[in-house]
This record gives C-alpha cells, structure tokens and sequence, in this order.
C-alpha cells in the first residue's frame, strides 16, 4: 500500500464568532490565504496538487455552491486543480483528509490539500433553512438535537460534574495560553488581512480564566443541567489546511513530513449524546493500527464540550497528559468545518515537536457520530 | 424641510447636550459633538464619546435607532472647534457659567461660518447678559433655545431671541425644530425661566411648602396635585425625585436673584431644611438613594417608602385616602373650596399657580396659549394653567383672590364676566391683552382632528370610532373606544367607511389624537366571550377583522395609517394593512399577542411573513421569513420607535416618519392624496412556507428555551400554534400558499388557544394587572 503522509499544517487565527477580528471576513477568503501560506511554507509545487477537499459544517450562503473550488480559484491554484466540498459537519475536514489518503492510495494523485472552513459569525447554525422531517423528529428526537443538549446528556450519563468541567476548561485555557505566550502557534498560523488590519493572533483564548469565573457563568442549555459557555467551546470563525501526499512524493521533492497517517475510521453513536463519538471511532482506528490507547503519545481530542472530552478520555483511555498538550477547542475555539483539518495537522505537529510514535486526532460529530485518525512517526 | 440643515455643531456632551444631539442624528442629520479634553487619559475625544456610549444604555434611550448614534461625530473643543465652520448650526449646552459661556462664543466667533445660527440651552441666564459686549454680528446670529429634559421625549422648545437677533435666522431654526426635531416651538421673552420653568418652579415650590404648611403627607398632596388637576400621577414630589432634588436648590436660588423683587416667588421661596439633609445625606432622588420617595431593599424585601415631613423618616408608603377627592369629582371649584386641610391646600397651590401663570402676561409672553402650551408639554400638564382657570370660572378665582386680599393680575381681570378661551364659528380663540378674541392659529401645515372637530360633525359615527372629512376628498377613520381598543363596532364602521369611501371619496387615513394610536383588540370582551362558550361569536369577530383588513388592503382607493404612541397587537395590524405609513418617529409597534397566550389572526402573521419573504437581504429559501417572524411574534417584540419598527419591517422602507407629532395628520394626508394620484390596489401575495419540516425546526428551537427556562410552559402551547401558521401548515415547499390560507390558520390556531386554560389565565392577568403572566 501507498504510504501517506502530513506534509505541512497551516490555519488562520481562531477569533469569536460576532465579537471577533475575522467576523466580517469571509470563509472562503480565510481559506484561500491558509493554502497559500501552506503552499509557501511547504515549498509544493502548486501544479501538482491534484485536488482540493474542504469541509465545512454548513455547505451555504458563502460557503455553498461548491466552495473548494472557489477557494482554489480564490488562491490563484493552477486551473488543473480540482476542487471538492466535504459535510460531516464537525468532522468534516477530518473526512476531508481521509478522502486525500483514500485517493492517494488508490492512485488517483500524489498530492491533495485537505482544508476546512467556517465562519460561525456569517452562517446561522442549522443553516438558512433547517427543515426537519417530521417523522424523524418524532422517530428519534436525538437526530435533531442542540449540541447542548447532548453535552448535558453526556455529562449527566457519565456523571462529570460541573466542578470537573471547569477544572477541564480552566486547564484547556491555561495550556493555551502558555502555548501563545511561548509562540507556539506562530508556525501554523497564517495571518489574515482584514479591512481592519492584519489579524494574526487567537481571539478565543482567556489566559485569566478561574475556577470562580466559570463557575459564575450561568447555565447555557439546561437549568437543571452542568454545561455553561464557559465549558462549552466558543462560536467561532477561522480556516485550516493540510498537505496530504504519498510520502514517496514527499521525499522525492523534500516535503517537510510531520507525520505518516496509520489508519483512519468513522463510528456511529446515539445521536442524543453524539459527544461520546470518539470512544467507538478511536477504538476502530487504534484496532486498525494494531495499538492500545495508552501506546498514543499525543492526542488531539476536540474539545466541543468539557463533559463530552472528559468522558471520551476516560472511555478510551487515553493518558491524560498527551491530550492537547497545547490547549483545546475550549480555548482555541471550533470553527466547525475547520477543526478536523486543525486537530490533524497539529497532532501531526506536535508528534514532529514532542517526540514519541503515535498521534491520535479525534473528534465527536453532530448527529451522532465518531472520527479519529491515527498518525505515526516518520 | 428636514434637510435644510445637513450637519449641526452642540457644544456640550452632558446629559442635555447629549441628549439634543441624540435627537438631530434621530432626525437623520449628522453631529459634531464637542465637549473639554478629559482630564486623564490619551484619547482626546474620551469626554464627548463616553457620552455618546452612556446615552446608548440610557433607558429611556434618548436615540430612535443604533443607526443615528453612528450620525454622531465625537471631538473636543481644543482641537475640533474650527470643524463648527462645517455646520449650519451651533447649539451650545456648556455648564450654567457667563463668563465660560462668553469665552466660548468669543473663540466660536473666530472659527464660525458667518451668519451660522448660534443658540444656547440655558435656563437660568438671561439673552442680554449672554450676549453683552460681543460684537453685532454675534448678536445677530444668536437665539436661547431652550430644550426640556429628555429632549427626545419632551415636545417642547422655548425659544428666546433678543432686540438684535435676525427674525429670519430666528424663523429658520424654529422651524428646524419643529419639523426635524418635533418640538413645538413657543417664543418666550428673555425674562427669568422662560415660561415653563418660572411657572413649574412656582408651582412646585409652593407644592412643598403647602404641603408642610397644611401638614399633608406626600402620597396626600401628590393625590391632590396629580390625577384631579390633570397633572402626570407621579404628582410634585415623584416630579421633583425624577428631576433630581439637588437641583432645586440652585433653581430655586437662581430664580430667586433674577426675579424683581415684588415678585411672587419670594413669599413661597423658602428654604426648607429637611430638603438640604435629604441631599446631604445621597437622598437626591431617583439617581440617588431615593427622594421622598425611595425604595427599601434592605432585608430581601423590596418596600416602597416615603418621606414623612413630621418625623423626618422614612415609613412604608401609604396611599392617600381622600373624601375630598371622591366628592369633588371632576370638578376643581369644589375641590378648591372643600373645607378642610386638603381643600385649602389645593387652594394655595392651584389658585396661587393660575393667579401667577397670568401675571407671566406680558412679563414672559403676550399669549396665554403660548403659557398654556409650555405646561402642556414642558409639564406634561394635560391643561394649561388658563384652561383649569376656564374649568373653575375666572369669576370665581378672581372673587377669591379678592377675599383673600392677593392682587388680580391684569390679565385675569380682564377675563372677567367670560372665559379666556372661546370657539367662535368653528374656530378657537384666545384672549388677548386688548380684551378681544383672536382666532389660535397653528403654524402653517398643521391639521389637527381636534380643530376639525368645532367646526363640523363626524360623516360617520358609532360607539367606538367616528369618520371625519377632512378635506381634498380624504377621510379620516378615528378609534374613539376605551384606550382605542378594537372592537366588533369598530370593524362594522370600517366596512361602511370602505363603502363610502369607494363611492364619494378619494383616500383613507386611519389616525387619532388618543396617546396611543391602538393597543390591540378589546381583550375583556374576549374572555367574556370565552367565558361564556360563545366561541362562535369570537370566531366571527376574527373573521370579519381578517375581513375587514383584506377590505382595507384590497380597496380601490389609498389607505394610510398615521400611528402615533403604541400600535399594538390589532393595532399594528392596521398598519401592515395599509398601503402607506405616516407614523410619528415615537411610535411604538408591534404583535403582541403571544403575550396573552394568543396570535395575530387579523392577518399579522400572514403580512409580517409576506413582508420578510419578499426582503431582498433575506436568504433564500422557504424557512428564513418564518424564522425570523417568529423569533419577533412569539417574544412580542415591540418597536420602541418608528426607525425600529422599520428595522422589524412593520414600517416598509417606502413609510415615512413625522417628527412633529402635531404634523401627522396634514403629512399622512399629504401622503394619501399622493397615492390617490394614480392608486392601483396591491396584487395578492402567494409565498412558499416550509410546512411541516419548517414547524418541527421551531418547535425544537423552543424546547431548547423551554428547558432553558426561557420559555414556560405555556409559551411552548402558544409557540406551537403560532409556529403551525407561520410555516403554511401542513403545506409542501414546492407549493405556493395564498393569503386566505395563512388567514384560516390564523384564525384556528387562535381559536385552539383561546380555549386553553393557559390563556385564558394569561387574558385575565393582564386585564387585572396590566402585566403579563408567564405560566
């Protein structure tokens, strides 16, 4: 088999929806100067890139009619460069990437960019016209679900605390902020000229955050439940990317290699606690690469909820100090369609900078669903 | 004419200077706002900005819309003064001090554009002294205009001009204020307070004093000198904790320096020691801890408290229990004459007040409708002193001052044997210092249904509403019920009007001269309805409302709704069935009726959704309009001002807005004359809704609130309805639905909702307590 590899990892800084500097900045335009920074930092040849997949949760508006092509067109790609739009919603640019290693191993080009995208600020979630079917409704209510709703879910089933939840998010911010004082995102973000200037820093992260501020905060979802905003991820704009290509492809052209891709899977779950996804998703994938959970050196787990993150780790097993080592969605923010991409690259990065054999990126999905990907070390 | 001023300089950013400029950027004309550099800090412009961003939290909020707060410009008087060069007036609201005054009109007079229109907004200093020793070309430019505290919401404006002012300058800015800013526009003298300051002083000075005088408590007095004399109910003392009780000393000593020294003040003016502790101690009123009035937190409780003169502490408030009052009724003679304490105090406050307002002719003005006028809406007085003395009998207060050995003044002698005011051949008329009647003419392009009404008889009238012609083949539809509420008698006369109006007449205006122009149907009526199962009879009420509103929409001729105040529930669904707007820039609109567990079902929903289906900025597809309508419906979201209702498009962006509330009439006519020109009746609308699909996404959305408890129990039942009408029932998304179908589930939801027990309860609540209930 066709090995494939990371070559490369960029994405824009991660503001707050509404409130943030890349409000008023478009998805598309975010991505297209994310794949030129990747391209530039990489050194690729922008010709032999046989297609661009990006994900994104809600495929409308600005990030409708096909926007992966746009984005290609917005880049200045070289007009042979494919373009192709991806939905799993929160795991869309997850998908995005094993769509890229799934062609490349089955012969269909050498060298893909896997993107994703969201403006949080521009797109309503549920999109523009959320139209239920009502016989699904009635059938199984989980399928439509707030994503609050099933945090509280999660957290309650797997009794974490709203205590223990805000010791998660107050650890998330403190690494993620130690992380930024340090420079350590400085080589994967590419700054974003807006009409207000240059954006080039995080906007989500709370370095003061504490224990009393969380616990302040009122209930977001649920007045009986434990979930605030404070434990929740914030609404958030930004765009990532990553290299995908055959790692002979890599080496022949001296590509940067982060990490090899070992093995990817999907899972479903009930959709009424959909956080729980990456416990099945990371099994498969860890079974598939013939590992154990406490053999994983770094772990990329998206934070969308303290108790859903919370609970996933202790259901896999994961060791608590490889988990977002650099802080987590938490603090970063999620930007639906582009964490996937993010959470790869940068478990990807980090294998590269921390050392240690195997990376896990997973993440839960709206709907009721699971993805992780498995990287080793080159 | 509103641009006739395009950018307009204040000086002052305080709360009247703030305010002033809040109400020309309402007005859609751009401010400079000046105001001293801050004394700590590097950004220059702190002082002016940080007002501007105070007034966007001030509730009640002095601008109409977040959009005329961006019309304003912040800067500072250091750097930016030559920038007044770009505007076509200079409104100066700097601190009550001459000589800081003078230096700044010295240093504008360098940098101005000559024969730039310079005002100021003091109260307390005289023209002659302002404009002393500055230059003729100064003199001649400059006017007091003086504003009232909120200058968005109090309509008046007293303007003060001297020997040498330019009358045409003078007519120009009197005119900029009333049409762009609203305000009616009243000529004083450049005596001391003007008018409606000297006369409120008075007035409220000899309130308190009468008050301890005659050993009243305070809830007694403000019984006494609120709601019988047609003065707002918060009375003198909730007057004086809203205005602020740390101003009244230096009002009161102002007033005292300036005024001649047989003036009548001085022997009510006194200083009352417990007024100074009160201050002393934070007591200052609403700002402060509390005034005579306050609130009592302490202990979980929230207790309402007031002042008692003879112990000088606070005890819970007591209502005043007054046989006088319930005796005297209506009329004030006999109130004024009770024996008694609170007949004598009514008396000494009232009687001395009418006496002093016509001793202001000639000293303050020569037109009692001018004195009138300044209480009415400086005071919010529902009559002005010369009307309540026409209410009594100028004989009877003439005869009384005599008894009692106070002079007559000369204006209210001359009123003897007859009345000050007086309608001859339709047309009112005042009295005049010659002792003749003159007709009182409005400025020009006023119309007012109240002159109509002297002069002619209503073409069409029943028990709540009445037709009027006022003129150039118009008519003018009038809601006459309680509160203007919307009955099956008001929907019978649209029908006839409609008809007649098709036959003999040209146009239609829906307008009225109430506070508010309709706070919805007539809900007691309802519950009786649903009390007594007459469930047929409310069916066919909404009926023939749906009816009558697609008549109204339909009809071969103009209709313009000219609302003014709230347009509510009902009421608003006049207006989305008309084919233009003329809405005061104060009106306040909206659908409400989920507020009492029911729905627009005289076609509310079904306009409010064509409206937001068919905004260009909205996003494609069958969901977005029923979205956002019921995000607006289901809260009952009410506009708190024409430019917001525009934003909620229940005005369309082809309505138009009167500052001047008095201006309504003649520019909604104006309007439907336009119209009527070459009228066409709208087409019928057909709209794709989402049907089902569309229904379950909003029900979800609600249980998300519901579990939230942001949303009762209730509010799921009547959210539900309302998201059925508004997502076409059970219509498909490749089906088109036409109004009458929007309008029968209008009308079977609200039906299913007025038989449940939760609305039911919320009706009920709301008709005892004026407050909605959230079960």
């Amino acid at each position: 088999m066709v090995d494939v590899v990371i070559a490369g990892y960029k994405r824009s800084p991660f503001t707050l929806a509404k409130k943030g500097a890349l409000a008023r900045t478009r998805s598309d335009d975010m991505a297209a100067a994310v794949i030129r920074g990747l391209i530039e930092a990489t050194g690729v040849k922008p010709e032999d890139i046989e297609d661009i997949v990006v994900g994104t949760s809600f495929p409308e508006g600005e990030q409708g009619m096909n926007v992966a092509r746009l984005i290609a067109l917005l880049a200045d790609l070289p007009i042979s460069v494919g373009g192709m739009t991806v939905n799993r919603f929160c795991g869309s640019s997850m998908s995005s990437v094993h769509i890229a290693a799934g062609q490349i191993q089955m012969g269909a080009g050498e060298v893909f960019i896997a993107a994703g995208i969201e403006s949080m600020s521009r797109l309503p979630m549920g999109g523009y016209n959320p139209l239920f079917n009502p016989a699904l409704a009635q059938k199984n209510p989980g399928a439509y679900m707030g994503m609050g709703e099933t945090a509280e879910n999660v957290a309650r089933k797997w009794q974490i605390t709203r205590d223990q939840q805000e010791d998660f998010a107050v650890a998330s911010h403190r690494k993620a902020a130690q992380a930024q004082a340090d420079g350590k995102f400085a080589d994967e973000i590419v700054p974003i000229t807006t009409k207000a200037g240059v954006v080039d820093q995080d906007g989500c992260i709370r370095a003061g955050t504490t224990k009393e501020a969380l616990a302040g905060l009122k209930l977001a979802f649920d007045q009986a439940g434990t979930v605030t905003a404070g434990t929740s991820s914030p609404l958030t704009d930004g765009a990532s990317a990553v290299l995908v290509c055959s790692q002979a492809y890599a080496t022949a052209h001296g590509l940067p290699i982060l990490a090899r891709i070992r093995s990817v899977a999907v899972s479903g779950c009930e959709p009424d606690i959909m956080g729980i996804g990456p416990v099945r998703a990371s099994r498969k994938a860890l079974e598939r690469a013939g590992i154990s959970a406490t053999d994983v050196d770094v772990v990329e787990l998206n934070e969308a909820f303290s108790s859903q993150a919370i609970a996933s780790m202790r259901e896999i097993g994961f060791r608590p100090e490889a988990v977002n080592i650099d802080g987590g969605a938490i603090a970063l923010g999620h930007p639906l369609g582009a964490t996937g991409a993010r959470i790869v690259g940068k478990a990807a990065s980090l294998l590269k900078r921390e050392g240690g054999k195997y990376a896990i990126a997973t993440q839960c999905i709206g709907g009721g669903q699971g993805i992780a990907t498995v990287l080793e070390a080159v | 004419m509103a641009e006739m001023f395009t950018k307009v300089a204040v000086i002052g950013s305080g709360v009247m200077g703030c305010g002033i400029a809040a109400q020309i950027a309402n007005a859609g004309v751009r401010v400079l706002l000046l105001d001293i550099l801050p004394r700590e800090g590097s950004n220059r412009r702190a002082v002016a900005e940080g007002a501007i961003a105070k007034a966007l939290k001030t509730d009640p909020a002095p601008f109409m819309s977040a959009a005329a707060a961006r019309l304003i410009e912040a800067g500072n008087i250091e750097d930016d003064l030559a920038r007044v060069a770009e505007c076509d007036w200079i409104v100066e609201v700097v601190v009550e001090r001459l000589d800081i005054k003078q230096t700044l009109y010295r240093r504008l007079e360098a940098v101005r554009r000559p024969g730039t229109p310079i005002s100021s907004n003091t109260s307390t200093i005289p023209l002659s002294q302002l404009t002393e020793g500055l230059p003729e070309r100064f003199t001649r430019d400059f006017m007091i205009t003086h504003f009232f505290n909120p200058p968005r919401y109090m309509r008046l404006m007293e303007l003060v001009t001297g020997p040498h002012t330019d009358a045409t300058l003078a007519d120009k800015i009197a005119l900029f204020c009333d049409v762009a800013l609203g305000k009616s526009v009243v000529n004083c003298k450049d005596s001391p307070g003007f008018i409606a300051n000297r006369l409120g002083v008075f007035w409220m000075t000899g309130a308190v004093t009468q008050t301890i005088e005659h050993g009243l408590t305070i809830e007694e007095a403000d019984a006494v000198m609120g709601r019988p004399f047609g003065v707002p109910k918060t009375g003198v003392f909730g007057l004086m904790d809203l205005v602020g009780l740390d101003l009244m000393p230096h009002v009161n000593a102002s007033m005292a320096g300036a005024l001649p020294e047989n003036d009548e003040f001085h022997a009510i003016n006194r200083d009352i020691p417990i007024i100074g502790r009160l201050i002393e101690t934070g007591y200052t009123g609403r700002k402060g801890k509390g005034g005579f009035y306050r609130l009592n937190k302490t202990g979980g409780k929230r207790v309402k408290e007031t002042l008692d003169f003879a112990t000088g502490e606070y005890r819970p408030e007591r209502r005043a229990e007054l046989p006088e009052l319930v005796a005297a009724g209506r009329d004030l003679r006999a109130l004024m004459s009770a024996p008694g304490r609170v007949g004598a105090y009514a008396w000494a406050v009232m009687g001395h007040t009418m006496a002093y307002a016509a001793k202001l002719i000639p000293e303050a003005t020569d037109e009692i409708v001018a004195i009138d006028e300044a209480m009415r809406l400086g005071y919010n007085w529902k009559h002005g002193p010369f009307e309540l003395i026409d209410m009594v009998g100028a004989d009877w207060l003439i005869e009384r001052l005599h008894a009692e050995g106070f002079a007559v003044p000369p204006m209210l002698q001359r009123a003897a044997g007859r009345s000050f005011y007086r309608v001859q051949n339709g047309i009112r008329q005042q009295l005049g210092q010659d002792g003749e009647y003159t007709d009182i003419v409005r400025p020009h392009g006023i119309l007012m249904l109240e002159d109509i009404k002297l002069a002619a008889k209503p073409v069409l009238k029943n028990g709540s509403a009445s037709v009027w012609d006022i003129g150039d083949g118009v008519l003018c539809f009038e809601f006459t019920s309680k509160s203007n509420s919307l009955d099956e008698q008001i929907m019978a006369l649209l029908g006839k009007t409609i008809a007649l109006v098709k036959k003999e007449y040209k146009a239609l205006v829906i307008y009225n001269e109430g506070s508010n122009f309709s706070v919805g149907a007539n809900l007691g009526l309802a519950l009786f309805a649903a009390n007594i199962a007459a469930w047929m009879q409310v069916e066919s009420l909404i009926a023939t409302g749906q009816e009558m509103m697609q008549k109204l929409k339909y009809a071969p001729f103009p209709v313009v709704s000219a609302p003014s105040g709230m347009a509510l529930g009902g009421g608003c669904e006049f207006l989305l069935h008309s084919d233009a707007v003329q809405a005061h820039a104060e009106t306040y609109a909206g659908l409400v009726e989920c507020g009492v567990g029911l729905l627009p079902g005289w076609g509310g929903c079904k306009e409010m959704l064509g409206r937001w289906a068919s905004d260009p900025k909205m996003p494609k597809g069958p969901m977005p309009a029923p979205a956002k309508v019921f995000e607006m419906v289901s809260t009952a979201k009410v506009a708190k001002s024409a430019a917001e209702a525009r934003e909620m498009l229940v005005l369309r962006p082809s309505d138009r807005v009167t500052m001047n509330r008095y201006r309504l009439l003649a520019d909604a006519k104006r309007r439907a004359l336009e119209l009527a020109a070459d009228y066409k009746a709208p087409e019928p609308r057909e709209i794709v809704l989402p049907g089902p699909s569309g229904r379950v996404a909003l029900n979800q959305a609600v249980a998300g609130f519901a579990k939230l408890g942001m949303a009762t129990t209730h509010d799921v039942v009547v959210s539900g309805e309302l998201a059925t009408v508004l997502t076409g029932g059970d219509t498909d998304i490749i089906d088109t639905v036409k109004e009458g179908k929007i309008l029968d589930l209008e009308r079977e939801s609200f039906m299913r909702l007025l038989r449940t027990p939760g609305t039911l309860a919320r009706i009920e609540h709301m008709l005892e307590t004026g407050k909605p209930l959230r079960n």
